[in-house]
């Protein structure tokens, strides 16, 4: 009786012990407090939430909360001052076609998002070049048959004004070339969604869209300048058609924000689960 | 001789208690009645104060447009190119016009014929079977429509056609008017219900066909009724978004044909009002538009209220 009680005080003591200890070394390990907000590119989105749900299983009293409009809101709601973080597809931090550089930002590279043209899978076209583009783009080339497809109108696909698939693949596909507006065959759609499906139904289509968003029978990827789109192709440089994802802050990161983007860009979140998503590690570039 | 007093007495006391019983009943209906109708009040009084704010917001950022752009160029020009500050909304509104026009001239003779239909001639067994049908094709939400439309609707009429794309004012008609049918046909459908028995008896009794019946007694009696349908139905057609924006095209110009692709105020808000700067013209040219938006409702239940109250003075 006398050994059994003993035995219990002292489990019971042993158990105390290490529970406090644990406690204290969470406690200790858990200094950082505070609560992110981000906003911006829906592109980015799936990374942002995978990133804050690991950072905040390693700091339970951070409060990250990501919503994701369009690449433009992410900048100007750091403006504002409504989000800590604002993600955008482009350097928001300078001038790009039609958008004004958002002064006192610093954008931070987190990810590597690469585009592919894509056309419906009726269309015999495997290989279009700048110039192609260019034409098919600006309405010069209108008929499948000037690109050496069967004889059929184009109808050309593209994502609204201010998208960030838009802005990228304006600078890089078409060399900065106009995409033209008053078209009969040319229609806009609001995002990478309803891109696919619309170049998935509509038979002789052409559009754009993030290369994760390129699956399925009824759309199929096209070469650029001979070369095929992936993500190999992106990292040894011969594959042009793709952007840095950017977290917008105002001036450099601080405190929490500054711990978060630290955590996406470092070396394990990059080639762990971002690699993952299909988003390319920003250390995988050379340049 | 004492007892009968002293059962009168204790009537006498018990009426007495029976008026104080009422009494108390009566102040508390009138306790009750007092705040229900401060309740109605009141509940009246947020409502139109929410519906002011949104006014009043839209308005304010609205009218900002006008310090940066003559309103005659927002009315009267065709051109909209925002990148280089070009914000003329006509085109958008020529096409929401026309788009709500040609929704109603597809959707109001269905709708109300069904609506006879179900109200005068199915039988029980169909019309069991037809409103239940109807109701839960009201609680679809938009977007799938539009989904139907883009991946349905839109291979059918460039099968149909021989366009290249398909997406435009019939397009956005054709759903639309799906989406308002089952609105107008219930409500119609009710108002013809609520016909009383008689006129139908009066009517036959003179000799009239079934025909006439509808046509000269019941159609005009459940007019003002069917008229409230469409408006409502019309209302939706014109505020709604999702599922037009997915079959229209989105493209900022005047629809020629049946087939241009083109946009309307909706499609055209809800395409650009995410990557728009906040502090920006185009931002207020947007604001404006939906300030019209509110308008051209405003005016077309104003319009129609009119005709109606008209149709039943005469």
């Amino acid at each position: 009786m006398k050994m059994f009680k003993k035995f219990t005080v002292t489990a019971l003591t042993a158990v105390i012990a290490v529970t406090a200890s644990f406690a204290g070394v969470a406690a200790a390990a858990d200094t950082l407090k505070g609560k992110i907000t981000v906003n911006g590119s829906t592109a980015l989105l799936p990374l942002t939430l995978q990133a804050a749900k690991e950072f905040q299983k390693l700091h339970p009293k951070v409060k990250i909360a990501a919503s994701g409009k369009g690449s433009v809101t992410g900048p100007q709601a750091v403006k504002k001052g409504i989000a800590d973080i604002g993600a955008c597809d482009w350097d928001a931090s300078i001038d790009v076609p039609g958008f004004k550089a958002f002064d006192g930002q610093v954008a931070n590279k987190v990810a590597v998002i690469p585009f592919a043209t894509i056309v419906n899978k009726n269309v015999g076209v495997d290989n279009l070049t700048t110039e192609q583009l260019q034409g098919i783009y600006s309405g010069k080339i209108t008929n499948w048959k000037e690109v050496g497809g069967s004889d059929a109108n184009i109808v050309v696909i593209t994502r609204a004004f201010g998208s960030g698939t838009r802005v990228n693949y304006q600078a890089k596909a078409l060399a900065g070339g106009d995409i033209v507006k008053k078209e009969k065959n040319y229609k806009e759609t609001g995002s990478s969604g309803d891109m696919k499906t619309a170049v998935a139904t509509t038979p002789n289509a052409i559009g754009y869209i993030d290369l994760v968003y390129v699956s399925g029978s009824d759309i199929k990827a096209v070469k650029f300048n001979g070369i095929e789109a992936s993500t190999d192709n992106v990292i040894n440089g011969s594959y042009k058609i793709w952007a840095y994802g950017y977290y917008m802050t105002k001036g450099q990161p601080t405190g929490v924000t500054k711990e978060f983007i630290d955590y996406v860009q470092s070396k394990k979140f990059q080639t762990g689960s971002l690699k993952k998503l299909k988003f390319i590690p920003i250390a995988a570039m050379k340049s | 001789m004492g007892a009968p007093v002293q059962g009168l007495a204790s009537r006498a006391q018990k009426g007495l208690s029976e008026v104080k019983v009422s009494e108390k009943r009566h102040s508390r209906h009138l306790i009750s009645n007092t705040l229900s109708r401060y309740y109605f009040i009141f509940s009246i009084l947020a409502l139109c104060f929410v519906l002011g704010l949104v006014i009043i917001f839209i308005g304010k950022t609205a009218l900002l447009l006008f310090a940066h752009l003559s309103p005659a160029e927002f009315f009267f020009s065709f051109n909209w190119t925002p990148e280089e500050d070009a914000f003329g909304a006509a085109a958008f509104i020529v096409n929401t016009l026309s788009l709500t026009a040609l929704t109603l001239l597809i959707a109001v003779p269905i709708s109300v014929g069904m609506a006879v239909l179900c109200a005068e001639i199915a039988p029980k067994w169909m019309k069991n079977f037809i409103r239940p049908v109807l109701d839960l094709l009201v609680g679809i939400p938009s977007i799938v429509y539009g989904y139907l439309g883009l991946t349905v609707l839109l291979p059918f009429l460039r099968r149909v056609s021989g366009e290249g794309l398909g997406d435009g004012l019939l397009a956005a008609a054709l759903v639309l008017a799906l989406m308002v049918l089952p609105t107008i046909c219930r409500i119609s459908d009710d108002a013809i219900v609520a016909v009383p028995r008689k006129y139908r008896d009066a009517a036959y009794a003179l000799g009239s066909t079934r025909l006439q019946v509808i046509m000269r007694v019941i159609l005009p009696a459940a007019s003002r009724g069917i008229i409230s349908a469409i408006i409502l139905g019309m209302t939706r057609a014109v505020g709604e978004t999702m599922a037009v924006v997915m079959v229209i095209g989105n493209t900022p110009q005047l629809a020629k044909t049946l087939f241009t692709p083109s946009s309307v105020l909706t499609s055209n808000i809800v395409m650009q009002i995410s990557n728009v700067e906040f502090d920006s013209t185009w931002n207020y040219a947007l604001h404006m538009m939906a300030f019209l938006l509110l308008l051209i409702s405003f005016v077309l239940i104003l319009v129609i209220r009119i005709l109606g109250r008209k149709r039943r003075d005469a």
